[in-house]
């Protein structure tokens, strides 16, 4: 008869110590919440040393990145790429002159001054395998790879999804109507005459 | 304001008693309705909100970018509804196809009717009965009809196990629950809810309210017995061994989908609703307030009254996201060698509280 009660009294008391339990987890909900909210907040990629000085190069390869008015149109990245993923293509202009009706600068931050006029420069980066390669033989460092789309938000940022493929494919020379296209194709072709 | 306030309204307009009579139940009904509708949508979100938090977890957010279920995800619960709305309704092609589709109903009318009852606040009730506490009681059982037909005709085995199982289920754990609600109509003289709840004005103490559930030790104990019984009476974990997903699939509801789950669904939160009615009512004082003499007014008592509804609903929660099923001859001994003898000993006690306490 002992044992009846017992059972009963430990019976309460265990249920009384789970409730107890998740209870306290149900109050404390801000503090151990383990989901994260995906696209709004991500965990931090871990960092790594790849053997460069961090501050020189950005290790974090997340993507690559070109400061297109330093461009020179050198065609050097192109070259490095091992996957071929990079494609540029260059209009001859007048050396170091300004165009502004292209928006195109003649002269680097570095004072290097250019020849071209960028037309197209694509990274397909479903294709780039992030071997940074390109990032060296830059004589304008004006390629370099980049934290991610939340890279204001987190310091090491890695994903950038798109829902099409082709949404891969980054253009970073400015666009250029086919008329302003012609226009400059007019110029170089009478500057080689 | 009862459903015979609003007969008698209608007939000084209209010469037809039949048509003022199926006017004032229409009318009555479909704030019951919409209160079923209602409290399911909320209780829903609140559950999931709930068993999340309890588990770590923050449940369903609906953030970035399409089609997202609004801050905090307070939509999830209409996208629910609207997805089980246009989903295909199936009936298995050896069911028996009669019952199969009139289960729902049945057990919807079940937990419609008892809703009926509820004393929302001393001027708003729809049906107020003699016999309050019995009627709901008794349309509390209608249910597991309902349940036996959905299983039967579903011609399937998880199904037919999960009906005979709650069959079982619901009429063991009645007993416990009837036998601890005569403590307060024991105590208050009356199955009226309105009387039963006019029974608990006032404070013990000068500081508790005059509750049943105060009033002594035996009604204390009779509250718990009468609430966790409710809840087995509710297929609701810790006893839920007629839906049991990990032995029976989806037990009697099996071979639902669609708009006939949703009633199930519907129904179950509603029965968690009128439980947790009679239980605020005939223990925690219904529509009084905590505080003895203040906010007593008839708008404060539907706030109070669904107050202990909602905490009681959410008791139910927490003890669905704590504890873990039970087995079946668990049940039974909990049923009929724990909670009747207590029972039937809290009746014996409660009677001689009254003889010697008053």
């Amino acid at each position: 008869m002992s044992r009846y009660f017992t059972n009963i009294y430990d019976t309460v008391n265990t249920l009384w110590t789970g409730m107890r339990i998740t209870f306290r987890h149900m109050m404390n909900i801000r503090r151990d919440n383990v989901t994260l909210q995906y696209p709004e907040e991500r965990w931090p990629r871990p960092e790594r040393n790849i053997g460069f000085n961090h501050e020189d190069y950005n290790v974090i390869r997340s993507r690559l990145h070109v400061d297109i008015d330093d461009c020179i149109g050198c065609y050097r990245c192109e070259r490095a790429c091992p996957v071929d993923c990079i494609k540029i293509d260059t209009i001859k202009s007048d050396r170091g002159e300004d165009i502004p009706t292209v928006k195109h600068t003649g002269v680097t931050s570095n004072g290097t001054k250019k020849g071209f006029v960028v037309s197209r420069f694509t990274i397909d980066m479903s294709e780039c395998c992030y071997c940074n390669l390109c990032t060296y033989p830059c004589p304008e460092e004006c390629i370099f790879m980049v934290g991610g789309p939340n890279s204001s938000k987190h310091p090491i940022d890695y994903e950038f999804s798109e829902v099409d493929r082709k949404d891969l494919i980054y253009e970073f020379a400015k666009k250029l109507t086919p008329k302003q296209r012609e226009n400059l194709t007019k110029t170089d072709e009478k500057a080689e005459a | 304001m009862t459903v015979d306030f609003l007969i008698d309204l209608f007939s000084k307009f209209i010469d037809i008693p039949i048509v003022a009579f199926l006017l004032a139940v229409t009318i009555a009904g479909i704030p019951l309705f919409v209160l079923m509708a209602l409290n399911a949508t909320i209780a829903v979100y609140v559950e999931r909100k709930v068993s999340a938090f309890m588990m770590d977890r923050i449940g369903p957010m609906g953030q970035g970018p399409g089609l997202h279920a609004g801050k905090w995800g307070v939509l999830q619960t209409i996208a629910d509804a609207l997805k089980l709305l246009i989903k295909e309704d199936t009936v298995p092609a050896s069911a028996d196809k009669l019952l199969f589709k009139m289960a729902p109903f049945i057990i919807f009318i079940g937990a419609f009717l008892g809703i009926a009852a509820l004393p929302f606040s001393s001027v708003l009730q729809v049906v107020d009965f003699n016999v309050g506490v019995f009627y709901i009681i008794a349309v509390a059982s209608v249910g597991v009809i309902g349940i036996v037909m959905a299983g039967w005709a579903s011609n399937n085995k998880w199904s037919l196990y999960g009906a005979m199982r709650s069959a079982a289920q619901i009429i063991s754990y009645e007993i416990p629950a009837g036998l601890s609600i005569i403590v307060p109509i024991m105590m208050a003289g009356t199955m009226n809810l309105q009387s039963l709840i006019e029974f608990q004005t006032g404070s013990v103490w000068g500081i508790l309210p005059n509750w049943i559930i105060f009033n002594n030790p035996f009604s204390f104990l009779a509250f718990f017995i009468f609430f966790i019984s409710a809840v087995a009476e509710t297929n609701r974990t810790p006893f839920d061994i007629p839906e049991a997903e990990s032995e029976l699939v989806a037990g009697w509801m099996t071979e639902y989908s669609g708009f006939r789950w949703a009633v199930f669904f519907l129904s179950e939160y509603a029965n968690m609703f009128v439980v947790s009615g009679l239980a605020a009512t005939a223990f925690l004082g219904g529509w009084q307030s905590p505080i003895p003499g203040f906010f007593n007014s008839p708008l404060w008592g539907l706030f109070w009254f669904l107050g202990k509804i909602i905490f009681l609903i959410f008791v139910m929660m927490w003890f669905r996201w704590t504890f873990p099923r039970l087995r079946v001859d668990q049940l039974m001994h909990v049923c009929w060698k724990v909670f009747i003898p207590i029972a039937m000993l809290n009746i014996f006690g409660v009677g001689i509280w009254k003889l010697i306490i008053g």
